[in-house]
Order: structure tokens, then sequence, then C-alpha cells
């Protein structure tokens, strides 16, 4: 049988050290340190809040004239990107959330208070609503009604603004009649409370995880190794993440969380062999299990390269970005099995073989 | 037969589960969802968070609200204490203008007598629920009383006052010596229509006796009188007799007021056509069973009566300078069981709480998605499995040098999908983009392990110091591990996802994932490892033979 082990399998360690640390620093570091070089990790609307609107386009458009034709608007926070395949173009315009809006919802928010002491007030902070939104204000007798007026208003207001939008760009980059726009509107208290529920769900997932693969092997060392690899395989999707830009968001979460219970299958294979194998030495189980091991991400990365060619012809974003995350944190996946799992493993059967060895 | 189908026990109960499977997606379908099929996603946050029950409530009445019959194929649910998601497919502005207006307000509520409106839903200004006298109280031995408090706005309570002043009449005195009274009666309508209602004579009898019988859980007293439940709702009624036709000069003096009419489905298409022919445009609407016609077509809701407390009748006629102006009014009724009283206590209140919702609305977001970006969706998904699908046997056949292997993995992989798709049609769950990305997750996991179960099996065959049920034994334990990490990352999100605002997309994927997984070591994989089992018995069995 082979050995891949057979020479100084301790100094390959350090390839994945070092490979961690720069995506460490890649992912977390620079971007506090310098912002403008390293964007780091790209929050998506559904966590942060505010505006998107999507579309498709037969034409080329590029990011200046995209720029250019939402000028007029002054949206904040305006981040525009284009979306370009061989089968069309689109755009994605992201926006946050329009400063007269969260005005109004303050305002809407005290009318409604004022509903229970004193009616005259409720009154005349619904029609300061109507003068924020630019509309003539009205004279009322029934504090509800005035509400009421006063929120249908808004709604008005936000689906006016929207068609605006999408008409001034459909004529400014000449979209044509057929254009299919695609709009969200996430809340910036959902936003932030979504953000953290996700952060909850990924830190309980993988405690079960690490608890699930501590069941199966009951010994620390093989388990934490298993730990390490996975923790290194979502730092590598993350850093695809931040260096394709791709956003994280409650669509590409789930990829995390994939990638979480994929990248283990390798190494409860690898460790599974390693300790309850019989045959050979532990070098060559090692070796037949990367054998095995690379035929499993390999068939992974076969299906995803599959998938991310067709999502980015045809510009299906959620399964493109999903595909790309797994497809780079499976790669870690191969560095961080077959150079440091394996190794450790290999060290540790040794000792115990050597301990045994002294009875 | 039967023997070998024992034998291979796996594979049958593979075939059984598949054949299963496909009847199923027969018999319900596969829905598809919002990211197919277009439509739209409403999150509406609340002021500030609320009880559970509470959510739930107001969950129920947006529901109600929006879709009362049942047809819009609308999804309603809360997330946490603080959110409420509504999706439908619908894309039409229009009426998603409509939905969102619905969302904050529900129809318009009058409180008539005599044929006055007396209290609109706007003028109620709170429900008391924080009340000592809200609740259910025991009143007897077999009876529970209701009672709804509630506030009313300076305006309206004043017009109560005036409208209601003496409505109550003496009829005499009571055991204990306090004067009875019987009162006149309130109805309160919810959307009463802005139309002409047109009922036929036979309906016009169905619906008197009905009214005069009453009905408890619609909560018409006995005795109610067509009349005055007619010049209550202000609208004009044309009973017709289908024989002699529509008295045309009576609905034309309606047009200048509306151009609607209400129609009893009982009426004759001829009388429908002169309707027409006159301007109207003409509503049909369906009564509800065993209830008079006339009683949801107008709208109504319930019928109060007045007590003496409030209609102040010990000021003297006359003198309603002096009467009290009661801006907390309340409203009881009797039932005979506790359930049924504080059903009926909810129900009022949630009607009486109409105009806005318990707890204020703070924001609505809203996310649409256009149908036709979803039809190719679907073609370019098939599109990707079938080229996953190439790439992933020819790596097999490369690897095991073998074709006898790659087919089974992608039948195994095939099966997965369709017993999957099983599942979904069984409990209805529409295939979103969420469940396609968890389908995703639990067939990688799959070939995964299928790999891994090949190589136990089949790779180690020449150099054997287990015998092949010790080699499967391994596998399994590999796999099944590998299985349940995959449970164990998505199991707190299928837990915790319905009350973590925002997650609830996760939910789909999480649930796919973790049903795939257990598809996969409960049903596919066994079988996949008998397979295997056969083909290395096969290849051991030509070694021996040369």
């Amino acid at each position: 049988m082979q050995d891949f082990y057979k020479n100084d399998f301790k100094r390959m360690m350090i390839i994945p050290t070092i490979i961690m640390l720069i995506l460490i620093l890649y992912v977390f570091v620079l971007p506090v340190v310098l912002p403008t070089v390293f964007p780091g990790i790209k929050p998506g609307v559904d966590l942060t809040g505010g505006n998107v609107l999507i579309f498709r386009s037969d034409k080329e458009i590029t990011e200046a004239q995209l720029v250019s034709a939402l000028s007029e608007f002054n949206l904040p926070e305006l981040k525009p990107s284009i979306i370009a395949s061989p089968t069309g173009y689109g755009a994605w315009v992201q926006y946050g959330k329009d400063p007269k809006v969260t005005a109004v919802e303050q305002l809407l928010a005290k009318a409604n208070t004022a509903l229970e002491t004193s009616d005259k007030d409720s009154i005349a902070f619904s029609n300061e609503v109507f003068t924020e939104l630019g509309k003539p204000t009205q004279t009322f007798d029934n504090a509800k009604t005035a509400l009421l007026a006063a929120q249908q208003a808004l709604a008005d207001y936000k689906e006016e603004f929207s068609k605006k939008l999408q008409d001034t760009l459909t004529q400014k980059l000449s979209l044509g009649s057929n254009v299919e726009f695609q709009k969200r509107e996430v809340s910036a208290t959902l936003g932030s409370a979504s953000f953290s529920s996700s952060i909850f769900i990924s830190i309980l997932g993988a405690i079960m995880v690490t608890i699930v693969v501590f069941i199966a092997f009951r010994q620390l060392i093989p388990s934490a190794a298993i730990i390490q690899a996975m923790i290194f395989d979502v730092i590598a999707g993350l850093a695809g993440m931040v260096f394709l830009q791709i956003p994280l968001s409650l669509t590409t979460l789930p990829a995390l969380l994939m990638l979480i219970g994929y990248s283990v299958d390798t190494d409860i294979m690898l460790t599974s062999r390693m300790l309850k194998g019989k045959d050979g030495t532990p070098g060559e189980r090692a070796t037949s299990s990367m054998k095995t091991g690379i035929t499993m991400t390999g068939t992974a990365l076969g299906a995803l390269t599959a998938m991310i060619i067709v999502s980015y012809f045809y510009q299906i974003d959620v399964i493109y970005q999903i595909s790309v995350i797994l497809f780079f944190g499976l790669i870690g996946d191969m560095i961080s099995t077959w150079f440091m799992n394996a190794p450790i493993l290999l060290w540790w059967v040794e000792k115990r073989e050597k301990e045994h060895k002294k009875y | 037969m039967a023997n070998v189908l024992i034998k291979y026990w796996q594979l049958s109960f593979v075939a059984i589960v598949i054949i299963l499977s496909v009847a199923l997606i027969g018999v319900y379908g596969i829905k598809l969802g919002m990211d197919f099929k277009g439509g739209t996603l409403y999150q509406v946050e609340l002021q500030n968070p609320v009880t559970s029950e509470e959510i739930t409530r107001i969950s129920n009445i947006i529901a109600q609200r929006i879709d009362p019959t049942g047809l819009k194929d609308a999804t309603v649910y809360p997330v946490g204490t603080q959110f409420i998601v509504v999706q439908l497919s619908e894309t039409d502005p229009v009426e998603l203008e409509k939905v969102e207006s619905r969302i904050r307000q529900q129809g318009r509520f009058e409180s008539t007598l005599d044929g006055n409106v007396i209290f609109t839903g706007d003028e109620i200004k709170k429900v008391q629920r924080s009340d000592n006298s809200f609740g259910v109280f025991k009143a007897g031995t077999s009876a529970y009383e209701w009672s709804l408090p509630f506030v009313l706005s300076e305006k309206a309570a004043r017009n109560f006052m005036e409208s209601t002043f003496h409505k109550c009449n003496a009829t005499g005195t009571s055991t204990n010596g306090l004067p009875t009274y019987t009162c006149e009666k309130t109805i309160f309508f919810l959307d009463k229509p802005k139309a002409l209602i047109v009922t036929t004579v036979e309906q016009e009898e169905t619906d008197t006796l009905l009214l005069s019988e009453g009905n408890k859980f619609e909560n018409i007293p006995q005795d109610t009188q067509l009349d005055e439940l007619i010049l209550d709702s202000m609208l004009t009624v044309l009973t017709v007799d289908n024989n002699k036709g529509l008295d045309k000069i009576a609905a034309a003096k309606v047009l200048s007021t509306t151009k609607n009419a209400v129609v009893s489905p009982s009426v004759s298409d001829s009388v429908k056509s002169d309707l027409n022919a006159l301007g109207f445009t003409v509503i049909v609407t369906q009564g509800k069973k065993d209830l008079p016609w006339i009683w949801t077509a107008l709208g109504a809701k319930q019928i109060i009566s007045l007590t003496e407390g409030i209609t102040n009748e010990d000021i003297p006629e006359g003198q309603m300078d002096r009467a009290k102006i009661f801006s907390t009014l309340r409203i009881t009724g009797q039932r005979p069981t506790l359930e049924e009283a504080r059903s009926d206590l909810e129900e009022l209140a949630i009607l009486l709480e109409s105009g806005s919702l318990p707890t204020p609305v703070k924001t609505i977001s809203k996310e649409t998605i256009s149908p036709s970006l979803g039809d190719s969706f679907l073609s370019n998904v098939i599109l990707m499995a079938l080229l996953a699908g190439i790439i992933v046997s020819g790596i097999v056949v490369i690897r095991y040098k073998s074709l006898k292997l790659a087919i089974p993995i992608l039948i195994t992989g095939a099966s997965e999908i369709i017993i999957m798709m099983g599942f979904l049609a069984l409990i209805q769950r529409p295939l979103d983009l969420a469940a396609f990305a968890g389908l995703i997750a639990a067939i990688g996991t799959g070939v995964d392990s299928e790999i891994v179960i090949a190589d136990e099996i089949m790779g180690k065959s020449k150099t054997a110091h287990e015998s092949l049920l010790q080699r499967a034994k391994s596998a399994l334990f590999i796999i099944g591990t590998s299985a349940f990490t995959m449970i164990g990352v998505m199991g707190p999100i299928v837990l915790f996802s319905r009350n973590l605002p925002g997650l609830d997309k996760l939910y789909g994927f999480a649930v796919v994932a973790i049903v795939g997984a257990l598809i996969g070591i409960i049903i596919t994989r066994p079988a996949f490892t008998k397979i295997v089992e056969m083909i290395v018995h096969g290849k051991e069995k030509e070694e021996h033979r040369e």
C-alpha cells in the first residue's frame, strides 16, 4: 500500500497553518484596518435593512450608466452592481432606507401614541406626515381616520417612488417595455434581528456538530482535529465570499451551514478509518482514505462546477452564490483534511501505539 | 419470488417507497413556491413586541382580513414576537394595494339603530382588555356572562347619547321592585355594501323564518324582524318575483346613489340582465349555510340590545341636556358554557377593534418576485441537475473503472430526489429556492456517503482482513455519523426559526436537508450498500472461478 505520509508528515501542517492565518487576516483583520482596500464581508440587505431592485436587460449596461441614471434620486448608501453573463445583462441596485420614510414612521408612531391622550395632537402628527410627504393637509375630525389616511399616504408614497425609479431606469437605459423588476425591502429592525438570529443559529449548529463528533469518536484530540477542519473550511468559504464580494445574507447563510455538514464528511471518514481500521500502517490507512476523500470532494466540486457554470450563464444569482461558497469551502477542506487533520491523527495514533508497546 | 424480495429487502423497501412517492406526487401534486411561480411577501413589523398569544391572534386577524374565503392562496404566520409574514401568489400592484391596506385596517364597522349610524369603527378608541370588567363571569348555575367594555371618542359618545335617549320601554316591575325594560337593539355591520340589494320572494320567506328562529352561533336573537334589519342597513332592498320580473322604476331610483347591485343566487338570469341593462354592476353574493341570505349580504354581524343604564331612562323626556354621556360602553351577553362565552367575547372584541390592529403596525416590508423570472428558473435547474449528474458519473467511472458502480450512484441520487418530492407533496410544502438548496445538501451528502460505502466494501476486497459484514458496518458508522452531523447543523434551525425573526426562509431549507438525510440513512443508502455487496460478491465469485 502506498503511504503518502511516509516522510516527515508533521511538517505538512505548516501549510494549512499559514493559509489559515492569511485567510483570517484577509477576512477579519485587514478589513478593519484598511477598509478601502479590503472590503471584508459584505452584509446583504436582509441583514442590514434597505432596498434592492433587480432587473435584467438584453443591452449592455455599465456601472457608470446605472449611476448616472439614478443620480436624480439621491439614493442613500447606494451600492449598484452589474450582472453580466453570456445570455444577458442585469443590474442589482441596493440602497438604504429613505430618510424621509424613517421620519414619517416616527411621526406615525407619535400620532399613534397620541390617540390615547389627545385626539387633537394625534391629528396634528398625522397632518405633519402629509406635509413631510409633500401632500396637502386635510381637516380631520376623527383621529383614527387621520392616522389611517397618513399610513395610506406613506404606502402610496413608497409605491410612487418605486414606480418612478423603475420608469426612470427603463427610460434612461432603454430597457424596453418587457423588463421585469424584482423588488425587496427589509426594515432595519428586522435586518438586525435577523443578523443576531443567524449568528445564534450558526453557533448552535457548530456546537451540535461538535457534540455529534465527540459522541462518535469519544477521544479529545481526534474530535478536536475534525472541528479544526470545520472551522478552516468555513473561513475558506467566507474568504471566497469576500473575494467575490458575495453578500452574507439569509440566502447565502445556508451555504455556510451546508459547508459545516459537508466538510466534516471527509474528516469523519478519515478518523474512522484511522482509529478503527485494522489493515496496514496508519500511514497507509491515511493514504487510502485520502484517495476516497479526494473522490468525494472531487465529485462535489464537479457538480458545483456544473452549477456555477449554468447559474452564471442564466444569471440565477442565488444558486451561483451558494455554489461558489461551497466550492471555496471544499477546496479549503482538501487542505485542512489531508494536510492538517491527517497529520494530527497520525501523530496521535503513533503516540498511542508507542505507549501500548511499552507494556 | 417472495424469497428474493425478502432476501433483498432493502431493495424492495426502496422500490415500494419510490412507488409510494410517485403516487403521492400524482395525488397531491407539487406546489411550486414563490421563487418559481412569482408572488409577493410582506413582512409586517409591529410597533412593539407582544406575547405569543397576542401575535397569534393578530396573525389570525390579518389572515381573516385579507382572505376571508380562503381562495387567495395566502399564508400568514407570526415570527418571533414582533413580526408577521404574509405570503401571496398575487403580483398585480392594484390588488396588492388592497391587500396592504387590509393588513392595516379591517373593513368598515358600523353600529346602527333605527336607521341611523350611531358610531363607526373609527370612533372606537379602544377595547379595554385590561379593565377589570373585561372577561367572562359566572352568572348563575349554568350561565356564563361575558362583558366587553370599550371607549368611544368624545364626539361619538355624544352622538350615541342622543341617538339612544329613551330607547327603552318600561315593561313592569321585577320581583325586587325595580322596573324592567325592553330596549331597542343596535345592529353591528362590517363592510356593509354600498349597493342595491335584490332578493326573491322565496328567499325572503326563508330569511324571515330563519331570522325569527334566531341563531345562537351567529348571535341573531330570536324574533328578529326582517324589516328592522333592512331599516338599520339603510339600504334599498327589492324583493323580486322571478316570474313577474324586476320593478325597473324602483331600481332606477337607486342608480343615483350607487351602481352596484348585490344579488341573491336565487334571482333569475332575466332579472340580472335587466339590472345590467339599467347600468348596474351585478354582484352575486353567496349566502352561508343555515343563515338568512340577507344577513350575509348586508354584512350584519351582531344584534345587541341596549340596556336601560345607558339610555338615560331616568332623565325626563325633553331634558336631554342633562343626560349623561357615556364614553365607556359595555356590551354583555350570556352563554351556557365557558367556552362559548369566551369565544363570543373574543369575536366581538376583534370586531370592535376594527380600524387598526390591537398593536399598531410600524412598517410593512414588501418583496415581489415576478412570475416570468420563475418559469425559466425551473428549466435551468433541471439543466443543472443533468449536467451535475454527468460530471459526477464521469468522476466515479474514472475512479472505479467500472460503469457498474456509477449507475447505482445515479439511481440512488434520483431515488432520493423522487422520495423527497413525494414527501413534499404529502406535507404540501411548496418547493422553493430554500427547499432546493436543502435538496442539494441532502444529495451531496448522499453521494459522499455512497463513495464511502463503495470504497469500504469494494476497495479493500483484495486485502480483506475483515469480512464483508464488518466492512459494511464500518461504512454504516461513517455515513451515519455524517448524516447526524447534517441533522445537528440543521436541527437548531428547524427548532428555532419560527421564533427568530428573519429565519423563516431557512426553515424550508433545514427541513428538506434533515428529511433528506433521514431518507438517506433509512431508505436509500442501505439499499445502495446491498447493491455494492452484490457487485463485490459477483466479482469475488468470478475471481474464485479463475
